[in-house]
């Protein structure tokens, strides 16, 4: 059933891209194939793979049982909190914060979830920014405190 | 002779004291996410390849560094499949029906340490061939045009599409997912703005490290919570670590039997190290005669996919350095890794830079030759990695993956978007919707757009310009015999055995 749905879902996703893919023409054009030709093309046979998605009685999906499903949703908003915190707290802070609920669901200790936390965020910090040189955001609270 | 010069070039390359401690690292680390289980070569290589980027590696080093975890995630699969019965990437899957057992008996020295010897002659046999192969292949491939080039790349998608997952629809799907996706952003030609929804974000398309950590490491850690799979305790090493003689000489020709045969199925667009070792294993068990012990810890149960395992991996980069087109996933995300550096894959590859290409192939017998070494004697090291905790192991990569995506542009709108990719992504692989495809074609999406264009530009927008010359007819014939072949001949098969046969 997930597939059909997913099939109807992707079939209205095509028209609407062709609907916006239309207009997408240059005021003047040197070439023969403008720049809608190609997305078109691949939007119209998205089209049809997702009709026989919706026809197609294909293997169903092996979906987890609910409450395992409530914890993978859980954990997908907690990677979204940490996307959207890891620049404006900073590395270390939003690791540490992300760190004690995922380890929560895997079995840690809140010991154990503190501790690695903490590792986390700081040793990862020390490893790329300072050892890596890849840069790594400290956080906006920091520079209003420091000025 | 010219190639030897080449290669001794590439060894000049890949001999420098930093690209060696690369090579090292690279290795190290492979074997360490390849052993995990759940992390596979495709997600150690996505991985990585935004912090060799970050790191501002240049191009050979990065390259160097992604080989040699390619290299080392094919050695570190075998390890968990042996002590703990779960393999540690799909490629292994094989490795666990007589390396478990053995591990089990007692054996898990010889198996490991055998299994280690059919990675290494897998992959040596392997580099050779891509050095005997790639380079007549490149010179063969230079005469391709627009036409002939936008067809391989229907090609290489419908090979890809024909043999993996369980249904061509979905196939197809994710491939056109990908190519929608790789649509976004500004037109290079027009300058028209396309799917960017009047978002600043968007203009220069979806970064390709996005879509990679998205497909392969947050949907993976989703995936990790669904299967959260109670590991048993590993089985100890005891005993000796060293095959001996007799257990040498029952599997030699096995191993190389496979490595050869495993170079050419990595060759193949499409098929992967998954197909190979299959293959290759079951080839072997019934080449044994009566008296093996295959299925309950025969030891050329553990060297045929273990040597076809490896080859196949190598031998995929073949289409990936000669034609610019990748035959699997692992090998799209390293093409998408030349692009970051704006090196455009393709045949002129081996022309216009002959340092990164042979400095790439001497890494790799030097990279095999360190896996050797370190899985043999280091075994141990290894060992203690298989008892990293999950709940360590999921928030490092999560944060590691997040480190990646924030060094391309250092914008919160690119994590937010990866997560989303990621999301998306799992349903997709809940599904079972194949996720290489998917990666393949938002790699593919903009040369196959910029060649047909370039191609109907020539013809004056004539669509038989497709079909005119005889390599592009081939190309076409080839890309729906891909396209339907397997799945027939999987049809076939099935009303062949009907009749109740015992499973393989």
């Amino acid at each position: 059933m997930s597939e059909r749905i997913f099939g109807g879902v992707l079939f209205l996703v095509s028209i609407a891209g062709i609907w916006i893919g239309w207009d997408l023409q240059p005021p003047f054009s040197y070439e023969p194939v403008g720049p809608r030709a190609f997305p078109l093309l691949v939007l119209f046979l998205l089209g049809l793979c997702a009709v026989s998605l919706m026809l197609s009685r294909h293997g169903e999906a092996k979906w987890a049982p609910a409450p395992v499903m409530r914890r993978i949703g859980v954990l997908f908003v907690i990677v979204l909190g940490y996307a959207l915190l890891f620049d404006k707290l900073g590395f270390v802070i939003a690791t540490a914060l992300m760190t004690i609920p995922v380890a929560r669901f895997f079995g840690g200790t809140w010991t154990q979830c503190a501790a690695g936390g903490a590792g986390l965020g700081v040793g990862m910090y020390f490893f790329f920014d300072r050892l890596l040189d890849v840069a790594l955001p400290t956080g906006q609270w920091l520079t209003t405190i420091t000025g | 002779m010219d190639t030897l010069s080449l290669l001794m070039h590439g060894f000049a390359v890949a001999a420098t004291p930093e690209n060696l401690m690369i090579a090292l690292i690279g290795c190290f680390l492979g074997t360490v996410v390849g052993l995990l289980p759940g992390l596979g070569p495709i997600n150690g290589v996505a991985i990585l390849l935004p912090i060799a980027f970050a790191m501002k590696l240049p191009p050979e080093s990065a390259l160097i560094l992604l080989c040699a975890v390619y290299a080392g995630c094919e050695y570190g699969g075998r390890i968990s499949a042996i002590l703990i019965n779960v393999p540690g990437d799909a490629g292994a899957v094989m490795t666990t029906m007589d390396g478990h057992p053995m591990a089990k008996q007692g054996l898990a020295g010889p198996a490991l340490s055998m299994s280690a010897m059919a990675s290494f002659t897998g992959a040596l046999v392997a580099t050779i061939g891509i050095v005997a192969f790639a380079p007549l292949l490149a010179e063969w491939a230079i005469a391709f045009g627009p036409a002939e080039y936008f067809v391989l790349m229907v090609l290489a998608l419908s090979c890809l599409g024909g043999l993996v997952g369980d249904s061509l629809p979905k196939a197809m799907t994710a491939c056109l997912i990908g190519l929608l996706l790789s649509t976004v952003g500004i037109d290079s030609n027009s300058g028209v703005y396309r799917f960017t929804f009047d978002m600043l974000h968007l203009q220069d398309g979806i970064p390709f490290i996005v879509i990679v950590i998205g497909l392969f490491a947050v949907s993976e850690l989703l995936l990790m919570l669904q299967s959260a799979h109670t590991t048993g305790e590993p089985i100890s090493l005891t005993g000796r670590l060293m095959f001996n003689t007799k257990e040498f000489m029952l599997a030699k020709w096995t191993m190389l039997r496979s490595a050869v045969s495993g170079f050419f199925i990595g060759v193949l667009p499409g098929a992967g190290a998954t197909i190979a070792s299959a293959m290759c294993y079951a080839a072997e068990r019934r080449m044994a005669g009566k008296d093996h012990r295959f299925g309950n810890g025969d030891i050329r149960g553990v060297a045929a996919p273990e040597a076809a395992n490896n080859a196949s991996a190598n031998g995929s980069l073949v289409p990936m350095l000669t034609l610019g087109v990748p035959g699997s996933g692992t090998t799209a995300v390293m093409i998408g890794a030349l692009t970051l550096y704006n090196i455009t894959p393709g045949p002129t590859l081996f022309q216009d830079q002959p340092a990164i290409v042979w400095g790439l192939i001497a890494s790799l017998f030097i990279a095999n030759v360190m896996l050797l070494v370190m899985n043999i004697p280091l075994i141990r090291v290894f060992v203690k990695f298989l008892s990293i905790p999950t709940w360590l192991l999921v928030p490092g990569v999560a944060a590691i993956s997040m480190v990646g995506v924030y060094a391309v542009h250092g914008t919160t709108f690119d994590l937010i978007l990866g997560t989303l990719i990621g999301g998306v992504g799992y349903l997709l692989r809940v599904m079972n919707f194949p996720i290489a495809p998917f990666i393949l074609g938002f790699v593919l999406g903009d040369m196959m757009e910029q060649n047909l264009r370039r191609a109907l530009s020539i013809s004056d927008g004539d669509v038989a310009v497709l079909f005119a010359s005889p390599i592009s007819i081939g190309l076409w014939i080839a890309a729906l015999a891909m396209l339907v072949g397997p799945r027939l001949a999987r049809a076939v098969e099935q009303r062949r055995h009907r009749a109740p046969s015992p499973a393989v």
